[in-house]
């Protein structure tokens, strides 16, 4: 198994006021596989995401993702970790405002010893012709583009989205799926993603549902559909 | 690959063009004018310490009344050493000075040529540069007395005459009405034999190792002098204050420049690391995601720190060039403006490049570092979620419905911006320092100069000078007659008079070691010292007490300067007496004390004028004269110097409030550009933001000058130990304070009505734009 989740647990605060966010999940991910995780607002998505990632630890349990468990590096390794598998899109853009478009996905292409080609990813991205102006003069969609980018264009081994679409309308969050599917066929890179998009189960290869802290259901997809056919 | 993060440089530097620019002017100011500063001192210095060969400077001096005969002098120069006529005539200038005049020398004590050319015919002068220049005497001008007339042919620098003392026991020198000039040699011989003064140099054929053996040395010869010849007076190089003032004195500025220079890079690395941690609050939710996509801590950090230091870094390089080229000119004026140095030559300096280039850098490195790490040790996932704060989330205050909302509002903003303002306290802390230090000096130098001349003992202190010829040990019949013509000759009429002892001693405390006390013993009902001085009461002056710290009941042991004798006092009580370091206590005591006659004394408190007693017995007379040699001297060699870190220190107080209350207003921009979308006028947001934090300013501009005070006392206090021989009461008026508080309001003044027109200007979608 690619990325192997076991028996993870997870509670914040002290005392009276801790709250138990996961309880135990317990999930296989194959290499290659597009992996959506739903679940009502609070029910640890984006916890378990961040345990994932290596950016948060868990009190229990581990990670190991082709056979390294992650709990077991110490910060220094957990980021070299990062650095050459892992790539990271979050519903917040967060570029780098004095940087032009094709200079933030050259801070991803940075990081690694192979990265893919920027004019490719630029032209698949679709911001091609908007390279060379700073992110405060593109829309939300455009940005949202860059910031995959910038994630995609060390080609890691995972990538780790989390409500990539929140913040974009219907059209541009279409286009936005379309995307990570492509480049998930393209590259055969693993795809986790967090969404509250519920139709978008539809295009996955392994559906997870969280609720209270533990995995309520969770199936594969016999037939999925392209993204383009998604609807909601 | 280079960091792509690294292409924000320059464009961080273009938005932010304003502040860069400032900061960037000030190290290039600061560091220019320290490293100026720090090189022309140590080209002087090389220039100085060099021309004791190169000009073949003297190892000592003596007088005597008559010419020596040949049989004489080859009888002194038995003792290794070799020994020059330096004779000199002295005349009174028709402008109200006094020439002292000597044939050019070939052989020792020579001089260097400033400007013109050298005397070559008779009628020709060359006169010291400096003292041409207080007077205003050009070259090719006519100079004379009244009876004689020279034409100026140049300007020299005579290497025994680096500072203009006319007589080696004053205190000060003064270049205004004293030189000293060289004549052709041919000239100098048809001079009248009556009005010269017959000197003679003399140098070791071995130099003594160390200033110990030099004194060792110097005694001998005195003592085998004065079998020879009747000296008039002996002063070995050591104790020539002509020769040795300017080295003392050479460098005393260096600390304070010094701590001036580092004082600006700490608070510019201030500067920079709030201007970044700034920055990186901002800019925390990408930091946090490009920590989760595998930057380092280490990548993040060096390119934060980057900006700094290439800032100080070119700074420094301009900065160096300024001080090699312009500023170590400038100094070095300044340097001629208060001594008679000979020519120099720009050396290289390893302390300039060190304390201007290399230590800036590294503090600039470590501050930033400091600060960088503490902010960066917060996790990703703090970073993405903006929770900077490591301490526990803070309740909000509650603050009752009472307070009327718009003063809820601002205590909000305060509340809010602590942080902030905590900073802005501390750079105000800074700023104030710097100002106080300006404003501060120029009053504690005028109080100085004033209570001195208000708390003088006597309007006259006579200080008797017994003839070399008394010590003469072999013929005890001799230093008798000589002893007892001596008392006879220094009795006076006048009614005034009043005799004391005087014998210094040094100290031996760790505050600062030996260091010269004048020991006073007062006759018992002095009119002069009103103390009473019976037997084992000691009094110590105010000067004293300070800068030793000492008090009522205090031990403190004294020793004399080239021996191991020490003696010990206990304080009874400190006499309010600033100017000089003095211990006072009973005459016959003192005079018990160190074997000498019951009678002894060794000068005169007077009143008036003393016109009987022979000038050639009295070594100094300390007058208001004197006294106030000291202070035109201190005004011509600190006074340039004082106005230059006066000016700086505003400049550099302007720049920090400027700096430090915009970054405070700037980033309060984001929310300043909501309550614009809410519907708030401008006038209403500038009430609320300005206000709020203008009156933090007023309050910290006032606390700070409390701290501030206290800190000065400090510094203050270091300053004196370390560059001054006497001491200095730290003493100011309230005007000051007034001051300052008034060029702090201006400055904030000026920045929030710049500000007010910035707030204008905030475009609303600043708002909805950046928030991540
Ligand atoms: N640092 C933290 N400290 C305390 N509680 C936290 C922290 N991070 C998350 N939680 C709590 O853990 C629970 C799960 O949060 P998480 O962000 O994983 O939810 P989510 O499923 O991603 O929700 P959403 O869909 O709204 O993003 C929430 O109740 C949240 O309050
Ligand atoms: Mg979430």
């Amino acid at each position: 198994m690619f990325l192997e989740i076991n028996n993870i647990k997870k509670s914040f605060g002290e005392a009276e006021n801790r709250i138990e966010v996961l309880k135990g999940i317990d999930l296989s991910i194959d290499k290659g596989e597009f992996c959506v995780l739903l679940g009502p607002s609070g029910s640890g998505k984006s916890t378990l995401l961040n345990i994932i990632g290596g950016i948060d630890s868990s009190d229990e349990g581990y990670i190991s993702i082709d056979g390294e468990k992650t709990g077991e590096m110490k910060e220094k390794k957990l980021t070299l970790y990062r650095r050459k598998h892992l790539g990271y899109i979050f519903q917040m853009y967060n570029l780098i405002p004095n940087l032009t478009i094709r200079e933030n996905i050259e801070v991803g292409a940075y990081l690694s010893d192979k990265p893919l080609d920027i004019d490719d990813m630029l032209q698949t991205l679709g911001i091609y012709e908007h390279q060379h102006k700073l992110p405060n003069q593109l829309s939300g969609g455009q940005q949202q583009r860059t910031a995959i980018g910038r994630a995609l264009i060390k080609n890691p081994d995972i990538l780790l989205c989390d409500e990539p679409t929140g913040a974009l309308d219907y059209n541009t969050s279409k286009g936005i799926l379309k995307l990570i599917e492509t480049v998930n066929q393209k590259y055969g890179n693993t795809v986790v993603m967090v969404t509250h998009n519920d139709a978008i189960k539809y295009m996955a290869d392994q559906v997870v549902h969280l609720k209270d802290g533990t995995i309520r259901k969770s199936y594969h997809n016999e037939n999925k559909i392209p993204a383009e056919e998604l609807d909601w | 690959m280079r960091n792509p993060l690294q292409k924000r440089l320059l464009r961080e530097l273009r938005d932010e063009a304003g502040k860069y620019a400032v900061i960037f002017i000030l190290l290039v100011a600061t560091i220019g004018f320290v490293s100026g500063f720090l090189v022309a001192d140590s080209s002087m210095r090389i220039t100085y310490d060099e021309s004791f060969e190169k000009y073949n400077i003297e190892d000592g001096y003596f007088d005597v009344k008559k010419e020596m005969t040949q049989e004489q002098k080859a009888v002194l120069e038995k003792n290794e050493i070799t020994i020059y006529e330096n004779y000199f005539m002295e005349e009174e200038l028709t402008n109200g000075s006094t020439l002292r005049i000597y044939a050019d020398r070939e052989d020792v004590d020579r001089g260097c040529l400033m400007e013109g050319h050298l005397p070559e015919q008779a009628g020709e002068i060359a006169i010291d540069r400096m003292y041409a220049e207080n007077n205003k005497i050009a070259v090719g001008d006519t100079i004379g007395s009244a009876d004689r007339e020279w034409t100026v042919s140049g300007y020299v620098a005579l290497s025994d005459y680096s500072s203009l003392f006319s007589d080696n026991n004053d205190s000060m020198f003064d270049a205004v009405k004293f030189g000293v000039a060289i004549v052709p040699k041919e000239d100098f011989d048809t001079f009248s034999k009556k009005t010269l003064h017959y000197r003679y140099a003399w140098t070791y054929g071995t130099e003594p190792v160390n200033e110990t053996a030099e004194n060792d040395r110097a005694e001998d010869l005195m003592k085998a002098m004065g079998k020879a010849v009747s000296l008039e007076s002996f002063v070995p190089r050591y104790q020539n204050q002509a020769i040795i003032f300017t080295g003392n004195d050479m460098g005393s500025d260096k600390g304070m420049m010094t701590a001036l220079l580092y004082m600006i890079i700490v608070i510019l690395a201030f500067v920079f690391g709030i201007t970044i941690s700034n920055t990186i609050t901002k800019e925390a939710n990408t930091i946090g995601t490009l920590r989760a996509s595998g930057y380092t801590r280490g990548e993040l950090v060096r390119h934060y720190i980057s900006m700094p230091l290439l800032v100080t870094l070119i700074g420094a390089v301009l900065g160096n060039i300024l001080g090699y080229t312009v500023l170590e000119k400038v100094v070095c004026q300044m340097y001629y403006g208060s001594y008679s140095l000979t020519k120099y030559v720009t050396a290289w300096s390893g302390e300039a490049f060190w304390k201007t280039t290399v230590v800036p850098i590294i503090m600039m490195m470590i501050i930033n570092l400091l600060i960088l790490n503490h902010k960066m040790k917060v996790s990703p996932l703090k970073f993405i979620r903006r929770d900077l704060s490591r301490r526990k989330q803070k309740r909000a205050v509650r603050l009752g419905v009472m307070v009327p909302f718009f003063t809820r509002f601002r205590l909000r903003i305060i509340f809010q911006n602590m942080s902030n303002y905590a900073m802005l306290l501390v750079g105000i802390i800074f700023a104030n320092l710097l100002l106080f230090f300006g404003l501060a000096l120029p009053e504690v130098l005028d109080h100085y100069q004033d209570d001195i001349q208000q708390n003088m003992l006597s309007s006259y202190q006579y200080m008797l000078s017994v003839p070399v010829s008394v010590m003469s040990e072999e013929s005890k019949i001799k230093s008798l007659i000589s002893m007892l013509e001596f008392s006879k000759a220094v009795e006076t009429d006048n009614e005034s008079a009043e005799k004391f002892t005087a014998y210094s001693l040094n100290t031996t405390d760790d505050i600062c070691d030996g260091e010269e006390i004048l020991l006073y013993g007062i006759q018992k009902d002095s009119q002069y010292v009103p103390l009473d001085v019976s037997e084992g009461q000691v009094y110590i002056s105010k000067g004293y007490a300070d800068k030793h710290l000492l008090k009522a009941g205090h031990t403190i042991t004294l020793k004399e300067k080239y021996k191991d004798d020490s003696y010990d006092f206990v304080v009874t009580g400190i006499y309010d007496y600033m100017g000089t370091l003095s211990l006072f206590i009973n005459q016959d005591q003192l005079n018990e004390m160190f074997d000498l006659d019951q009678d002894y004394f060794s000068g005169y408190f007077s009143d008036t004028e003393i016109t009987d007693i022979n000038d050639k017995y009295i070594g100094s007379v300390v007058d208001l004269e004197a006294l106030t040699k000291i202070s035109r001297q201190l005004d011509v060699s600190m006074g340039s110097m004082m106005y230059l870190v006066d000016g700086f220190a505003i400049l550099i107080f302007m720049v920090l409030i400027y700096l430090l209350s915009k970054i405070v207003i700037e980033k309060n921009g984001q929310s300043i550009s909501m309550v614009k979308i809410l519907g708030y006028g401008n006038g209403e947001i500038s009430r609320l933001y300005i206000f709020s934090t203008s009156f933090m300013v007023v309050l910290f501009l006032l606390l700070s000058m409390v701290i501030d005070y206290y800190f000065m006392l400090v510094i203050f206090r270091q300053i004196m130990l370390e560059s001054f021989s006497g001491w200095i009461e730290f003493h100011i008026t309230a005007g000051i304070f007034i001051k300052m508080f008034i060029l702090g309001i201006v400055t904030y003044a000026v920045v929030a009505v710049l500000e007010v027109r910035k707030i204008r200007k905030v475009p609303m979608d600043e708002a909805l734009k950046n928030v991540e």
